[in-house]
Order: C-alpha cells, then structure tokens, then sequence
C-alpha cells in the first residue's frame, strides 16, 4: 500500500510541478523524498550476505 | 546553451526516464515478473528524477530544478546498489531476468549513475540561466511531460493491483487484487 502511495505522490508531485505553484512543487518533492527514503529503511532489515 | 535547447534536452531527458519505466512495465507484462518492494523504490526514483525536467520545461532552468533530480539519483542510485549487495554472493541467481546480462536493479544503478554525470555535465552550462524572454516549453516538451505522468499514473494502478492495500509481498508472484477468492 505504502508504495502505491508513493507512486501517487509523485504523480502529485508532477502534476503541480506542471499545474501549480514551484514552491508547492518543491515543498511536494521535499516530503515524498522523505517518504520514499523512510519506506526503504523501513524495509532494508534483510541482512546484507557480505564476508570480507 | 540556449533555454530554449536546455529545455529540449530536458524534454529529451523525459523521454529517456519514461523509456525506462515503459521498458520495466514491458519486463513485468511480458515476462510476468512482478516487481519487489526494492524494485517499485528504484522506479519511484526514475519517476522523481522527472519532477526537475518539468520544472525546468515549465519554469525554465533554474540550477535548484537540476538539485531536484540530482536528489532522486542518488537515492534512487543507494536503493540499487542495496539490491545489487544483496545479491553479490557467487551462485545467487539473483531476482528475476536478466536483460542483456544485468538484472533490472544492476541496470537501475547504471541508469541513476549516468542520470548523476548528465546532471552535473549540465549545470555546466550557465547561458541557459539567463532569461531571454522565450517561452521555454515547446510541443514537445509538453508531449514528454504528459507521457511522464501518465506512465507514472499507470505504476498507480498497477501497484495498487500488485500490493493491494496491505504491505507488498517480499517476492510477490501474483497480482493481490486479481486473486479470486477460493
């Protein structure tokens, strides 16, 4: 769900960028780069299978 | 450079990260492989790399639209690089087909490394800054936008057919919305 979310977001995001204000724009972008930031650290608990 | 040919470049731009997103939904209609959590993370990274280009095609080139972009490719550029470690080991098959000898992700960090060098070869360029007083978004250009968002729309409805409305399958095999109940 988080992602389909995200997926709208940046549609959203686009839309505005196209349609609205740069600043709303801009203010859009901030938080869905959060977002999508915090859903990956979120899911990247996988343990990374590196030995060095 | 001109506003006029920096705005077609980002137009062309456009083009090149709708390319990628329409050749991921290729992969994922043709060969039936659904995309993973990482992998939906990278394409909305594609998608955010556009949001500079259209602004820039709106607005202008301003050196805060390319920042934009330049914020996407890096995260987008971390999440594939997170994917490609976690199938560095030898004897991984890794996730899904490969297409020309790289998985999707080894081909999404090359894609976000080279959209990072196209961004910085860009801002090169100062005379494309200077307001000449032309209208800076041609036919083109706009043609590029709308496809950009409507590619991004349809990984809407076809990650919402994916995941459904809970969380998305670490390794998903089939469309959550599409089962039919037994």
């Amino acid at each position: 769900m988080e992602f389909t979310a995200l997926f709208l977001a940046v549609t959203v995001v686009m839309v505005v960028a196209w349609w609205g204000t740069r600043t709303l724009a801009l203010a859009l972008f901030a938080a869905t780069l959060l977002a999508s930031i915090a859903t990956y650290l979120h899911h990247a608990s996988d343990v990374l299978k590196l030995s060095f | 450079m001109t506003r006029s040919l920096a705005s077609i470049l980002n137009a062309l731009g456009l083009c090149a990260i709708a390319l990628v997103l329409a050749v991921a939904f290729a992969a994922q209609l043709l060969l039936d492989e659904l995309p993973c959590p990482l992998c939906l993370l990278q394409r909305i990274q594609f998608a955010m790399l556009a949001v500079g280009p259209i602004l820039n095609v709106r607005f202008g080139p301003r050196p805060s639209h390319y920042a934009v972009s330049l914020f996407a490719a890096i995260a987008g550029a971390a999440f594939a690089a997170r994917q490609v470690l976690l199938h560095i080991m030898p004897g991984d098959p890794g996730y899904g087909s490969a297409l020309l000898g790289y998985h999707y992700y080894s081909w999404a960090f090359i894609g976000f490394a080279v959209a990072i060098l196209a961004l910085a070869a860009i801002l090169l360029f100062d005379g494309q800054f200077r307001d000449d007083g032309k209208q800076p978004a041609g036919a083109f250009a706009r043609a590029a936008v709308w496809l950009m968002i409507a590619l991004t729309a349809l990984n809407v409805v076809s990650t919402l057919l994916e995941c459904g409305f809970g969380a998305c399958p670490d390794n998903p095999l089939a469309y959550e919305l599409l089962k039919r109940a037994p």
